[in-house]
């Protein structure tokens, strides 16, 4: 075993932002040595370390302090106390296309920001090639960046950050942005870049991702460590956290039009399609094949999606899950988590169906949908989803929002 | 510690002589793509200047070059002055601006913060140094030329140094103090007034006040480039003045730069 040491050592920083109520303070501060400032801690005796090839993914609420441990990892910022070491080189995308300059051409703007990142004049040449190449910018390369489209921005951004093959590669909700095709790309080359056992520090409010991308999960709660391990589990012990804060109230607000159609665009032949199949229709049956609105707890359910191939040689990942709201799921099964499931490749046209068949309902109360999705070969992307129409349990007699099949035995 | 420090300070432009030449680059052409005048403004400012200050003085006031600078023409001895001081107040006033422009990359981007100080001393030194050569290349055809010209980019080198130092100062302070911006550019105005650029030294009959003079390290340069220049001499005591000022100057200042670098993330 080769035994590595750790990419990232991080040893009990804490980080503290000094508040001044007036700019004039600082410099009283300093004039008159006397204190003039609120202490705020943002982060608080944090240690951790991410062995080599390991991913880490940093979770946590708005100001928990997420982006102020990503900068104190890329090193922008300093720790008031305690010690960070990193291993190699950084490529941190904190915030995309930070080091642009808005009137010059976004090949001008490669050299740069590669220089930034420390590559030599040379590599640059090499690689630049490859950058443009990724961020599918054609022409545009050669005109002023402050012409470009946030879309293509951030192409660039992404390109460059990942082209120079950096050690560490720190994320800050980048995933969130561009459209679904260069999702797909960001996807992929997170995953080869995960494949080549690089080391990435992530931070994201896509729980998915996380579970996804990361081996490690750290769990930062008012500038504390609240939990770290695995990532599933920290993933897992952060959204029931989170659902026991939320309060019910928007069931049916929040819940898309049911049965919306998002239909790719299919009159140009040529074209690649971005997305590789789409969903045909959802449907959520009894077992004798008649589709049902309303369910009797502890019943069976055959939960099915006819899906058609866009693309030949098509692999993708099929997921249904029952919702509560749009954003609420209440339990989800995906092929990406059922390793007994072989996935074969389709080729373009074939029309099949996913069936899942879910057995001895648990819920006793209450009203909840079915969500189908259709997922690229990462499991990280997610092409298309489509809700059913409301399904309503048929309450039995008893209380809780659960049920369960059961057995008694008493004594005499 | 401080020592490293100033070892990084002093290794910048050559260890990360990449990323300089990148920034410098693309700050040099900066000037020239924003406006549509670009260029022309960059020449256009200076001639304005010069041909206010030629009207006032040579025309209304009648002010001569200082006897001993012989049959030279106001205007020459003016520009003289004029451009190497002109290098010099574009660095110093666009310092105070220098890292609150480049917040966004200090604090999304782990780079050597100390390249911009450098870049921003260089690019107007490059930009001014044009204009200065153009003057130098005239006059040369005018005969004015003698073997201390070898002197003259050493000079203008050592300018370039003095100006480094109090970039890194104004411009790392002017993280935490805003109002610096506006205090430097009327200091730039003062400055250049107690400057002999526009007027002769010799118009001041009081030899102590002369003296003082010696204070302003600009003064010595202007004095150096002209004496060299126009009459081929050398005052030791400017020499003298410019190589320590100079090295002192660049020392300190990168010094205080390096010390407080690390704070620029919480304050931008």
């Amino acid at each position: 075993m080769i035994h590595t040491p750790p990419r990232i050592i991080v040893e009990n920083i804490n980080k503290d932002f000094k508040i001044y109520t007036r700019p004039q303070d600082r410099l009283a501060e300093i004039l008159l040595r006397r204190p003039r400032h609120k202490l705020y801690h943002v982060l608080r005796d944090i240690s951790f370390a991410v062995p080599d090839g390991k991913s880490i993914g940093v979770i946590g609420d708005n100001g928990a302090g997420k982006s102020t441990l990503l900068k104190l990892l890329v090193g922008t910022l300093q720790p008031t106390s305690g010690s960070i070491q990193t291993h190699g080189q950084v490529a941190a995308l904190l915030e995309l296309g930070a080091g642009f300059h808005p009137e010059f051409t976004g090949r001008r703007n490669i050299y740069l920001n590669a220089s930034l990142l420390g590559v030599p004049d040379d590599d640059i040449a090499e690689l630049e090639r490859g950058i443009i190449e990724f961020s599918e910018l054609g022409d545009f390369i050669d005109r002023p960046v402050k012409t470009y489209s946030s879309g293509m921005y951030v192409r660039l951004a992404f390109s460059i950050a990942t082209m120079v093959r950096p050690d560490i590669l720190v994320i800050d909700e980048a995933l969130s942005v561009g459209d679904l095709a260069f999702q797909k790309k960001c996807v992929q080359r997170m995953n080869e870049f995960r494949e080549q056992n690089k080391t990435m520090a992530f931070c994201s409010h896509s729980m998915f991702h996380v579970q996804e991308l990361c081996d490690i999960a750290i769990w930062i709660d008012k500038g504390e460590i609240k939990e770290m391990g695995d990532s599933h589990k920290v993933v897992g012990d952060y959204e029931n956290f989170c659902n026991n804060k939320k309060s019910y109230t928007s069931v049916q607000e929040d819940l898309p039009a049911v049965h919306t159609e998002k239909q790719p665009d299919q009159s140009v032949g040529t074209e690649e399609v971005l997305q590789d199949c789409k969903i045909n229709s959802l449907s959520v049956c009894n077992t004798e094949g008649e589709e049902i609105t309303a369910i009797d707890p502890l019943s069976d359910l055959v939960l099915e999606m006819e899906v058609e191939v866009l693309n030949d040689n098509m692999e993708g990942h099929f997921g249904f899950a029952f919702m509560r709201s749009a954003e609420e799921p209440i339990a989800s099964f995906l092929t990406t988590n059922a390793e007994e499931i072989e996935l074969r490749r389709y080729a373009r046209g074939e029309v099949f169906k996913v069936r899942l068949v879910v057995e001895k309902v648990a819920m006793r109360v209450g009203e909840f949908y079915v969500l189908g999705g259709l997922a690229d070969k990462s499991g990280l992307l997610w092409y298309e989803t489509k809700f059913s129409t409301q399904l309503c349990m048929n309450a039995n007699k008893g209380v809780g929002p659960m049920t369960m099949q059961a057995t008694w035995n008493l004594d005499a | 510690m401080s020592l490293a420090l100033l070892r990084d300070w002093i290794v910048t432009p050559l260890s990360d002589r990449r990323l300089v030449s990148n920034f410098a680059r693309q700050e040099f052409y900066a000037q020239f793509t924003a406006s549509m005048g670009g260029f022309l403004w960059l020449i256009l400012t200076p001639i304005a200047n010069i041909s206010i200050y030629a009207f006032v003085f040579s025309y209304i006031f009648k002010v001569r070059a200082a006897e001993g600078f012989g049959e030279t023409a106001f205007v020459l001895f003016m520009m003289i002055g004029y451009l190497p001081w002109f290098a010099f107040a574009d660095a110093i006033g666009r310092s105070t601006s220098l890292l609150l422009e480049k917040a966004p990359l200090i604090t999304k981007v782990k780079f050597p913060v100390q390249v911009i100080p450098v870049v921003g001393t260089l690019v107007p030194y490059i930009t001014h140094a044009i204009g200065f050569s153009l003057l130098l290349l005239y006059l040369a055809t005018q005969g004015y030329v003698n073997s201390l010209w070898v002197l003259l980019p050493f000079i203008f080198f050592l300018q370039m140094l003095f100006t480094a130092g109090l970039v890194a100062i104004l411009s790392s302070l002017s993280v935490f103090l805003r109002d610096l911006q506006q205090l430097v550019a009327l200091g730039i105005n003062v400055w250049f007034f107690l400057t002999p650029i526009i007027y002769p030294l010799s118009m001041i009959q009081s030899d102590s006040v002369k003296a003082y003079f010696l204070l302003n390290p600009m003064h010595s340069f202007v004095n150096l480039y002209r004496e060299i220049v126009l009459r081929g001499e050398l005052p030791l005591i400017n020499l003298q003045i410019v190589i320590v000022v100079s090295l002192v100057s660049y020392l300190f200042g990168g010094w205080l730069f390096m010390r407080i670098k690390h704070a620029f993330g919480d304050v931008l």
